[in-house]
């Protein structure tokens, strides 16, 4: 009887800490789900404060993995789109290449980041276009097809090289085939498209619509 | 039975595991709440962010002791010891705002900074080449900033009553001998180096820091570009010459190449020349660098500049004008700079490097040969770093050698040699967000003369709550007398000078406002003792004062960017020949320009103009009593350009100056005896032609789609 005891405390222990362990990795998983959705969701500076929050909390845990850091990257970028006064603009733009930096350090060939980076010199061009547009502009299309290269099948990448050509062809005067075949390309890419898990990004396919639309 | 009960007790533990609740408030050291701050225990997911009015609360599921960490952007992160047992928490959290934040006070007393970055400031590196009337200068452009005079004649930076020589340049740290190349006497002179090698740039007019040394006036230092980050291949074809350029870049290196010649006869053959060239100028000149990354912050970068030029031209007698001389010019001048810089620490960076210089002036009057070689090697070494985080160090030691023959035919030879093995100590201390001063010390030590000296730099700054800021700043700076000078007496001691500047500026929403006074000391200045050519000495003195007023403007018209400059100059000095001390003949009493820039989306172009006015400046007339008695005309000059992007890979620049036409006089010579009438005869001193236009095409070929012309306009 002793030794079924025994026994029987040792493997419910075992399983115990089996559900432990699994449970730390379904909580990350659930955890950031949930922040992932409530940043595709927000709708003001706030809800995307908390959410960018939720980010780096879970990042100063789990500072392997490079999820959190690409969010919170996100999250700041995403506040950055709906400031309008330039100096707190440029002061999320900061905060999120400051992400975007530590995101690459820990995932160094993830195309997804380097998309993002590009995403930031494309908003640093919207603070002062005029000024920034000669620097930022050509860095954000290397940047973009720097993360194309790295994985053909990443469908932001291609939406946010679309974009910027479609700009930069208006801006010249120059057809816009070119920006509109690679939109194409990446509406056909965000068809085909399958993520990696569950926590991978899936945002962007709305901007490569709305040039589709353009192009038409 | 038993089994489910154990069953039952674990789940219920690992249930009431969660039960520490944490809320509190958050504000900022004036009491106002701080929303949006994000508030965790470390080591756990477990946290919240204060709401609208600061206040927080959240569960945690550790026990026992724990950190509570609260971070916001522009604060300190603050953190809280716990102990964590089931039992509710209830905090009051106060966050000190850090002191060195985006929005911190900057020391901008007398100087302009064109970063690169996204930073905004007030003068950008690509406002080089698109500002009328520079012809993508660097001096040209600077030249429209408050604090310069303008000298058309020299084309150099004349800053608060300062020669040219005493602005000096500074690429990555290092000292740069003769940044201008060399022209004839009376025409403008161009920088040696492109704006496009430099990602930055500062420009400044007084009360700089202890780092520079060797500039009496003003220092421009010039930040390089980082590694390259595309292969491509440039051309241009100008319409004084050409050049070809390639870059090629690597994983962790890139290098790049510039050859450009420039010939002057085809220009000249079409519009006419004051000047009675012989051999029009040429030059043949190379860029090359070098950039290599090493580990993640390590950057070594090597540049090179090779340059020849020649001219040959006929200068007229004053007195009779079929009667010339000629004056044959040759000029071979290589400069070499290695740096490298990275980080010791967090809070720790080391830069370093050395630069030679090689100069070799081959001047032939009449035959009568003349060549002067300089040969400069400058080291230093830089450590720089934070104490805590409201004190910032910078140190360094710097060696200067610089050895110069002057060699006669038919003479013997003269020379030189200079040794000065300096250092600098400069510490930034923010007493907050709104307050920093600085101080620094300069030794010097002459290896010569054995002399050591010492010269004190202060700055402060104060931000107003608001856009304002004012900056105060004193100096002392010394500079060695100029070659010419060091010839005839080597054993001359420095030339020296005490800046006071008091500034006010106020940046909002793109428009930028600056006004700055000063008041400049100059002592020990060279001059004639009279007597023979040789006797001189450091018994000369000056002062120059004024008030300058800056206004740019690129928010209220839509692709309008514009600057307005004002400067208020009043200067005398006593040296070199000047019998008394007088208003010398470079300096003008009013400077006033406009730069307009604006882009036309429709035709892809970007028209300007530039007007600039300076008043009259003095000259000599030897009939006259008064010596430097005699006032030019005032300078004006409207100059244009239109930079054109017809498509992405190529640009089309066109600049005319003067298109007004205005006859511009700079002074007048005179001959040294008299004429019949017992008076000396004249000859005023006017630009080689009424205008300079300058048209220039610029290709660039790459694999790389993004690569184009746009970083140019």
């Amino acid at each position: 009887m002793k030794t079924f005891n025994g026994t029987f405390m040792l493997t419910t222990m075992a399983v115990f800490f089996a559900i432990g362990t699994g449970m730390a990795n379904d909580n990350y998983r659930e955890v950031m789900e949930k922040t992932i959705a409530h940043v595709y969701q927000a709708t003001d500076l706030a809800q995307l404060q908390d959410a960018v929050n939720t980010f780096e909390r879970i990042g100063l845990v789990e500072s392997r993995k490079w999820e959190p850091q690409y969010y919170l990257a996100f999250g700041y970028l995403m506040m950055a789109n709906m400031e309008q006064n330039a100096g707190r603009k440029d002061g999320f733009l900061d905060r999120a290449m400051k992400a975007v930096t530590k995101a690459k350090v820990l995932a160094p060939e993830e195309s997804e980041i380097i998309a993002l980076e590009g995403f930031v010199y494309m908003l640093r061009v919207t603070v002062d276009p005029g000024s920034r547009g000669s620097e930022f502009a050509p860095r954000a299309l290397q940047t973009l097809s720097k993360a194309t290269s790295l994985n053909p099948e990443n469908p932001r990448a291609l939406a946010l090289s679309a974009q910027m050509l479609y700009g930069s062809a208006q801006f010249f005067g120059t057809s816009t085939a070119e920006a509109c075949e690679m939109a194409d390309k990446s509406l056909k890419k965000f068809s085909s498209y399958k993520s990696a898990n569950v926590l991978a990004p899936v945002w962007g396919k709305a901007i490569a619509e709305s040039l589709r639309q353009k192009c038409k | 039975m038993k089994a489910v009960s154990i069953l039952i007790l674990t789940l219920a533990l690992t249930a009431s595991f969660a039960q520490t609740v944490i809320t509190g408030n958050v504000t900022d050291t004036k009491g106002a709440p701080v929303s949006g701050a994000n508030v965790l225990i470390e080591g756990t997911y477990d946290g919240t962010s204060t709401d609208g009015s600061g206040n927080f609360e959240f569960n945690s599921t550790k026990t026992g002791a724990a950190q509570l960490l609260v971070t916001f952007t522009g604060f300190k992160e603050h953190r809280v010891d716990l102990s964590l047992s089931h039992v509710a928490i209830e905090l009051s959290i106060v966050l000190t705002e850090e002191i060195r934040s985006l929005e911190a006070v900057t020391i901008t007393a007398g100087s302009f900074t064109a970063g690169d970055q996204s930073r905004r400031t007030i003068f950008r590196a690509v406002d080089i080449a698109t500002t009328a009337g520079a012809t993508a200068d660097i001096a040209g452009a600077l030249n429209t900033l408050p604090g310069t005079q303008k000298v058309a004649e020299q084309g150099r930076l004349f800053v608060r009553g300062g020669e040219g020589h005493e602005t000096r340049t500074f690429i990555d740290g290092l000292n740069v001998l003769e940044p201008y190349s060399t022209s004839a006497p009376n025409t403008p002179s161009r920088g040696r180096f492109l704006p496009f090698m430099f990602k930055g740039m500062s420009f400044s007019t007084g009360g700089y820091s202890a780092e520079y040394g060797q500039a009496l006036s003003s220092a421009l230092v010039l930040d390089s570009k980082d590694k390259a980050e595309n292969t491509r291949t440039d051309f241009g074809i100008l319409s004084i010459g050409g050049d070809v350029g390639h870059t090629h870049v690597w994983n962790k290196a890139s290098i790049a190449g510039k050859i450009q010649y420039t010939n002057l006869a085809p220009y000249f053959g079409l519009v006419r020349q004051s000047i009675d060239w012989d051999r029009p100028p040429t030059s043949l000149d190379a860029h090359i660098a070098f950039r290599r990354e090493s580990g993640s912050h390590g950057l070594l970068k090597i540049y090179g500049n090779f340059n020849r030029s020649n001219f040959s031209m006929n200068s007229q007698s004053i007195d009779h004008q079929n009667q010339t001389s000629r004056y044959d010019l040759r000029n071979d001048y290589h400069y070499v700079n290695a740096t490298y810089k990275n980080i010791l620490s967090k809070d720790w960076l080391v830069r370093g490097g050395a630069s030679f210089t090689n100069v070799q002036t081959d001047v032939r009057i009449e035959g009568q040969q003349v060549i002067g070689e300089e040969k400069a090697l400058h080291g230093k070494t830089v450590l720089e770093g934070s104490l805590s985080d409201n004190i910032e160090i910078k140190t360094g030691v710097e060696i200067i050698h610089r050895n110069y023959v002057e060699q006669r035919e038919f003479a013997s030879s003269d020379s030189f040699r200079e040794l000065v093995i300096s250092g600098f100590l400069e510490s930034d201390v923010y007493a907050n967000k709104h307050f920093v001063a600085r101080g620094g010390l300069r030794f010097e030590h002459d290896a010569i003369s054995s002399r050591t000296t010492a010269d004190p730099r202060f700055s402060m700054a104060y931000k107003m709550p608001g856009s304002g800021q004012f900056s105060l700043a004193y100096g002392h700076f010394r500079q060695t007398p100029r070659n010419a000078l060091l010839l005839l007496r080597p054993n001359l001691y420095p030339e020296q000078a005490s800046h006071y500047i008091l500034s006010y500026q106020r940046i909002k929403n793109n428009r930028t406002l600056r006004i700055e006074s000063y008041y400049k000391r100059y002592n020990h200045l060279v001059t004639y003792t009279g007597g023979t050519d040789n006797a001189l000495d450091n018994s000369g003195y000056g002062f120059a004062k004024g008030v300058e007023l800056f206004w740019r403007d690129n928010e209220s018209v839509d692709n309008v960017d514009y600057w307005i400059t004002y400067s208020f100059l009043d200067t005398e000095r006593k040296y070199l020949h000047f019998p008394i001390q007088t208003t010398p003949s470079f300096a003008s009493k009013h400077n006033f320009s406009i730069v307009y820039k604006h882009f036309v989306t429709k035709i892809k172009s970007q028209p300007g103009f530039t007007y600039s006015y300076a008043s009259g400046r003095p000259y000599n007339n030897p009939d006259d009593n008064e010596f430097n008695g005699s006032r030019t005309h005032s300078y004006q000059d409207l100059s244009v350009n239109w930079s054109y992007l017809p498509n992405p890979s190529l640009i089309i620049y066109f600049s005319c100056t003067n298109i007004l036409g205005r006859d511009n006089v700079f002074g007048y010579e005179y001959s040294s005896g008299l004429n019949p009438q017992g008076v000396h005869n004249s000859r005023a001193i006017r630009p080689a032609a009424k205008h300079f236009v300058f048209v220039g095409i610029f290709l660039t070929l790459s694999k790389e789609k993004s690569v184009n012309q746009l970083p140019n306009l």
